[in-house]
């Protein structure tokens, strides 16, 4: 009984990776096919590795532009959110106070308002302060968007710490202010590492306001640059793939590299809710 | 010199004010014109005008919002109680030690890395018909399932973006599930054994009362999520055939690129009602709940 019971939970296990991995080797499998092989009637299980679609994809399409794009916005939204999220976190976890307490219940009830609504008047803001087609304004809407999740990760996991991790700092003459950044602050790296891959991955995927706010091609982030290499080049399924592949690459990196502490930096926010 | 000094010495207190005057530049702003902007005719072109509600009494008259509000809210059904099922089901499989968890648990989460809208590109080079990857696979039994045209129809479209939804997120719930299985005290689950409780009695009884807390979280968010989906929708169907697969931000989206911006940011609005109240009747029962306790 406890053999079977043993045996299905591997079964189990093993049917959810096929299951989750299936529309990758899909996507695989057609980034190293040849047009004929792609779309043929007919399928072979193994592609006929033609490694030739990516450099294909990438000179065709302006991909390697757009992903520098979506580098520089996520990279520097990233830096912004840190540094804004974890010193609010740690103002409202530590020091009560109604101001405080305003702006945590601000952030909470603004993460059920769909971005959406904001956009015609956004669009306006946008165009007032020339951030159109600019990456210094797509940054800092980035980084607004990720505020009300970041502050609240970041606030929850703060609670979690005891206080003496600065106290010992403030003892020897530190402020509060400058013991958080000297001593605090590295404590928070689970935490970090799970606002850096939920709003980065939500940067980098971003399209519903790149779409609106980074118009011209040369300014393009890699999902508008696949969609427009989708409207263009759409019947060849292999480029597409491959330029798709191209651009996954990156986020699917950042996220392996980061995820050993992500379960640990949203435990917080999980269990105090 | 002190003046600084006492400066200084508060400045934790106001360590906040970056972050929410970034918020309120990019966000709150915005919100309150855009509720501006849905009292008016504003069309992009002309001057706009105050016309009161009557963009909100267009709006009931507007069949196809209607038909798009039923397809977001559809959409929602299906989505978030199948993805808490899952995400649920998912970690506790998770929670037991056996060799290769860690690969497991990456690779179901690695679908929620992927951009929706490539996703839905993938999956529109599996569901094609005739050319498709599904098709071809499924060639040989001839018949069934591989002949569909999945995306053809109204009601398989529906299903199909909802199983794709459904399928990308289930990792993401299921990171929350464990976190907060993972912080369950083991004396807890010791006492019950105790006690004699058995599997399901401590399933019942012990884990899922201590989980609602992520309960909570999860449902919050897929809430969210599934009410304003948006990317997924463009690359798989457009919302076709038809609007049958229209949803209520695609809409909105469109007649924001038709220039209706007083009446799209009516609609947007409207949007922002029909998610509040669900997570709102939601929360009040939770708390209720959490009060029993």
């Amino acid at each position: 009984m406890a053999r079977l019971a043993a045996w299905l939970k591997y079964a189990v296990a093993a049917l959810i990776s096929l299951i989750s991995v299936f529309p990758f080797y899909v996507l695989l499998y057609l980034a190293l096919s040849s047009p004929s092989r792609a779309i043929a009637n007919g399928i072979a299980w193994l592609p006929d590795f033609r490694f030739r679609n990516f450099a294909d994809a990438w000179n065709v399409s302006h991909i390697g532009m757009a992903m520098a794009n979506s580098a520089i916005i996520t990279g520097c939204s990233l830096l912004l959110i840190v540094a804004l999220a974890s010193s609010a976190g740690y103002s409202i976890a530590r020091f009560a106070g109604k101001f405080n307490a305003a702006v945590l219940n601000t952030l909470l009830v603004s993460m059920m308002i769909p971005a959406i609504i904001i956009t015609v008047p956004l669009y306006s803001l946008m165009k007032s302060i020339h951030g159109i087609n600019t990456h210094w304004a797509m940054i800092l809407l980035m980084a607004a968007n990720a505020m009300p999740l970041s502050v609240f990760l970041y606030t929850s996991f703060i609670k979690l710490l005891p206080r003496e991790v600065e106290e010992s700092a403030v003892m020897d003459g530190c402020t509060y202010f400058s013991a958080f950044w000297r001593v605090t602050f590295h404590f928070l790296r689970p935490v970090t590492a799970a606002v850096v891959i939920l709003s980065g991955l939500s940067i980098w995927n971003n399209y519903a306001q790149a779409v609106f706010f980074l118009q011209k091609s040369e300014m393009h982030t890699f999902p508008l640059a696949v969609a427009m290499f989708f409207q263009k080049y759409g019947a060849q399924w292999n480029l597409m793939a491959a330029a798709a592949a191209i651009g996954l690459a990156p986020a699917v990196l950042a996220f392996l590299a980061f995820q050993q502490y992500f379960i640990k930096g949203i435990t917080a926010g999980a269990v105090k809710g | 010199m002190t003046l600084l000094r006492s400066i200084n010495n508060r400045l934790h207190n106001y360590m906040a004010v970056p972050a929410i005057v970034l918020f309120a530049v990019f966000f709150l702003y915005p919100l309150a014109r855009g509720i501006g902007v849905s009292l008016t005719d504003s069309n992009g072109m002309t001057a706009p005008h105050f016309v009161g509600l009557q963009n909100f009494f267009d709006f009931f008259q507007d069949d196809r919002a209607k038909q798009d509000v039923r397809n977001t809210v559809l959409f929602a059904l299906g989505s978030a109680p199948l993805l808490n099922l899952f995400g649920f089901l998912y970690a506790l499989l998770m929670d037991r030690p056996f060799r290769g968890k860690a690969a497991v648990r990456t690779l179901v989460y690695m679908p929620a890395v992927i951009s929706p809208l490539i996703m839905g590109y993938i999956w529109y080079f599996i569901l094609q018909p005739e050319r498709g990857f599904l098709f071809r696979m499924l060639k040989p039994l001839h018949g069934g399932l591989g002949d569909m045209d999945w995306l053809g129809g109204s009601n398989s479209a529906l299903i199909v973006l909802i199983a794709v939804n459904v399928w990308q997120y289930v990792g993401m719930t299921m990171i929350v599930y464990l976190a907060g299985l993972q912080s369950i005290p083991s004396e807890l689950y010791e006492a019950s054994r105790i006690d004699g409780a058995g599997y399901m009695k401590t399933l019942r009884y012990v884990t899922i009362p201590m989980l609602y807390p992520s309960v909570k979280i999860n449902v919050v968010t897929n809430i969210i999520g599934s009410l304003s989906v948006f990317d997924i929708i463009v690359a798989l169907t457009d919302g076709g055939p038809g609007y049958s697969t229209e949803s209520l931000s695609l809409y909105i989206m469109r007649q924001l690129y038709g220039s209706q911006t007083g009446y799209s940011t009516a609609v947007a609005v409207i949007l922002f009602v029909i998610i509040i109240i669900p997570v709102a009747v939601y929360l009040r029962f939770m708390k209720t709940r959490e009060f029993e306790m």
